[in-house]
């Protein structure tokens, strides 16, 4: 009898232990890289770039657009119309079209259903579409075909490297939560390949404007100087073009606000090593030359951020500086007066960036 | 016919591992309550108050040896009175035990078993769990101390990973401080040390109890280190509004794990498999000790039939009851009768007794 129960007990657990009853085999798979996603009227026009892994080669992919209501929708259909099995896992880039991004209804809508999703992996990479993100995703580049896998390097690289602020739609979510904005990446088709240069300002869900370079570098180096990567500054000094390379940066910050007042005063410290000169010209023994090219090189910095603050505050009407999460979390006592008018109180801020600029060395030669 | 012999390793791991559970289930609770990052100060007064109520309690039950609350009860209220306690214990540990369950079969089901129906694995977890609980409080304490060190711990570890990116400034502001919101969610702060009227009972079952006392108040201490790093982790992570806004913000947290040279398709399933080891345990352990409750209320003499008599006791609760997410709107009140009677029928004990020893000395 005790046989025999032990018998049953182990047919059943060698039935019921057959963990990959319904596996799916990963040539029965398509593991979506990239989706990107535009407006179409009230509808969306998904366009996924899948790989071909299944084929032996990691360099050939199959793109399918469809418009679909959302990503459950577009799911459901994709799934009938492929026999293989559809995974979002290792999905690794969205790319928004321009047109969504500047529908405010339609980013919350694709936002919350992403986080809303126990499946989808919030650290998917995201970005902004310069134009239809379908065209970015259709773009064929012979060094790199997976647009998926190139952007995905890219958004890594440029937020590591400090270029751009967020690469994460985890990251956007929370910026867009606790500071109402956020700076995404735009990527825009250059000649056969993709570039990120620029970023978009997102305020309250909806694209009011994209930033040229300069102007991203300059809110990187405001809100994380430690990080931010500051190109060479090139000025003309007394006829001769000096060029200098940021190596440091050290930033204090003063927030003051009394009542409707709100004044911000940004110190910021630039030091620098001169990146090129012309040889023979010893100029840049000469001391006063030395503080000519300091000044020059403070003004150009100081300019170019004066000039962005005012865009921010004054065209896009957009904090991608914080300053509304400093004061709730270091002056919430004054903050609590102005919490309702706050954009108003941005916008007529006096925000002042002192730069300091320091040159450490002159290289290899005086 | 159970051995009811526990080291007091064995103790402070149920009780670690039990405050966990119900840590991270409550921690919604404890972040919506108030305006600000200020939930650490709540956990911090729960703790004390808890803090100075272990001694006397302590001494209390090493006074009556093996027994717990309930038979102290028996010994120093009026019938009535003891019997409505052991009730409410066992009205405490169902709905508990049942809420966890509910809770833990959705999680599962939402990130790992999609199509399975939530009742079947309602069952599944019952039916093991029973079948553990069954086999008395040691072979429970030996899964608790193992689930320490192959769950909880590991979990933790994997969960600092997450901290990539994080905000540690999210902790602010600290002034002006929401002293309403702060007082308001003590008492959930306080149901998170479920470990109390868990340790009303498993203090009677160790075998050193004169280690009991050091032991209580090393379990206040880790649950408490535990409760506010698990806190500050969701704070600095995901900052105050998101916080609020999630479901299961600890289950959440583990998509974030970014561990460098590891690869996961899905790192909240690396979490969630630490949390079922954490999770089962849990509700061996307040299974066990519902019976433990059931035994004492209602003095039979074969103690492990009421485990059977749990099970659909048990199964109707959790699948009628919606998941804890759904009741935070509702739960207020029985927050506050819950954890002040996990704290008062202690402190009456305490009190009672005294009153009786001083009227025994005159």
């Amino acid at each position: 009898m005790k046989n025999i129960k032990i018998l049953i007990i182990a047919i059943i657990t060698s039935i019921v232990l057959t963990g990959c009853w319904d596996s799916a085999e990963i040539n029965k798979r398509e593991y979506l890289f990239a989706v990107g996603i535009d407006k179409n009227g009230k509808n969306l026009t998904f366009t996924s770039e899948i790989p071909k892994i299944n084929e032996g080669s990691e360099e050939q992919r199959i793109i399918y657009t469809k418009e679909s209501r959302n990503f459950a929708d577009f799911y459901s259909t994709s799934y009938l119309h492929s026999e293989k099995a559809i995974s979002d896992r290792l999905m690794q880039v969205i790319v928004l079209g321009e047109d969504v991004a500047r529908d405010p209804e339609t980013l919350k809508k694709l936002f919350d259903e992403i986080q809303r999703s126990p499946q989808m992996n919030r650290r998917v990479k995201i970005c902004i579409a310069k134009g239809k993100a379908q065209d970015i995703i259709n773009t064929e580049m012979s060094n790199n075909p997976i647009t998926g896998r190139y952007l995905s390097e890219m958004l890594i690289k440029l937020k590591r490297e400090g270029y751009q602020d967020i690469y994460t739609f985890d990251e956007a979510i929370l910026h867009l939560g606790q500071f109402g904005c956020a700076m995404l990446p735009v990527v825009e088709i250059n000649e056969e390949s993709l570039t990120v240069e620029r970023a978009a300002i997102i305020n309250e869900y909806e694209l009011v404007g994209i930033l040229e370079p300069e102007e991203v570098q300059t809110i990187m180096l405001l809100l994380n100087p430690n990080k931010a990567n500051i190109r060479n500054i090139n000025i003309e000094v007394d006829g001769s073009t000096v060029s200098l390379g940021a190596v440091d940066v050290s930033m204090t910050d003063d927030l003051d606000l009394k009542g409707d007042k709100l004044s911000a005063n940004y110190n910021i410290s630039l030091y620098c090593y001169i990146d090129s000169f012309i040889i023979g010209n010893n100029s840049l023994e000469d001391r006063n030359f030395m503080n000519k090219v300091k000044n020059e090189a403070s003004k150009m910095v100081s300019d170019t951020a004066v000039n962005t603050i005012y865009k921010l505050q004054h065209t896009y009407k957009t904090d991608l500086l914080e300053v509304k999460d400093k004061l709730f979390k270091f002056h919430k006592a004054d903050y609590k007066k102005i919490e309702d008018k706050y954009d108003e109180v941005f916008e007529a801020a006096d925000i002042n960036i002192n730069l300091n600029t320091e040159i450490k060395s002159t290289g290899l030669v005086k | 016919m159970f051995n009811q012999d526990i080291t007091p390793y064995q103790n402070i791991s149920i009780l670690i591992l039990v405050s966990f559970a119900f840590q991270s289930m409550l921690m919604p609770l404890l972040l919506s309550e108030m305006d600000g990052p200020m939930g650490w100060v709540a956990i911090v007064i729960a703790a004390f108050l808890i803090y100075i109520i272990i001694k006397p309690l302590n001494k209390v039950m090493e006074k009556y040896k093996e027994d717990t609350i309930i038979s102290i009860s028996n010994r120093l209220f009026p019938k009535i009175v003891s019997k409505t306690i052991g009730i409410y214990y066992i009205i405490m540990f169902l709905t508990a035990n049942s809420i966890l369950m509910k809770d833990f079969a959705e999680q599962i089901k939402l990130m790992m078993l999609f199509r399975t129906p939530i009742s079947t694995i309602i069952i599944v977890i019952l039916l093991t769990a029973s079948y553990a609980a069954k086999k008395g409080i040691q072979p429970i304490a030996n899964i608790a101390s193992i689930a320490i060190l192959t769950g909880l711990v590991p979990y933790l570890f994997t969960i600092i990973f997450s901290t990539y990116y994080a905000d540690y400034s999210n902790i602010f502001p600290v002034f002006p401080a929401d002293v309403q919101g702060i007082l308001k969610s003590v008492p959930a702060a306080m149901l998170g040390f479920f470990g109390l009227p868990v340790l009303l009972f498993s203090n009677s079952r160790v075998s050193a109890k004169e280690k009991n006392i050091i032991v209580n108040k090393r379990y206040i201490i880790i649950g408490t280190i535990l409760y506010i790093s698990c806190y500050l982790l969701i704070i600095v992570k995901f900052g105050m509004k998101e916080a609020v806004n999630l479901v299961w913000p600890f289950i959440s947290i583990m998509k974030f794990v970014n561990i460098p040279g590891f690869f996961f398709e899905s790192t909240e399933i690396v979490g969630l498999c630490f949390q079922i080891i954490v999770t089962f345990t849990c509700i061996c352990i307040i299974a066990y000790f519902t019976n433990l409750a059931m035994q004492e209320t209602f003095k039979t003499r074969e103690n492990g039939y009421f485990i059977f008599l749990q099970i659909p006791v048990l199964y109707i609760m959790a699948v009628a009851l919606p998941g804890m997410y759904m009741m935070f709107p509702y739960i207020q009140w029985p927050i506050y009768v819950l954890s002040g009677l996990n704290f008062l029928i202690p402190l009456a004990v305490i009190f009672v007794d005294k009153k009786k020893q001083g009227a025994k000395n005159s």
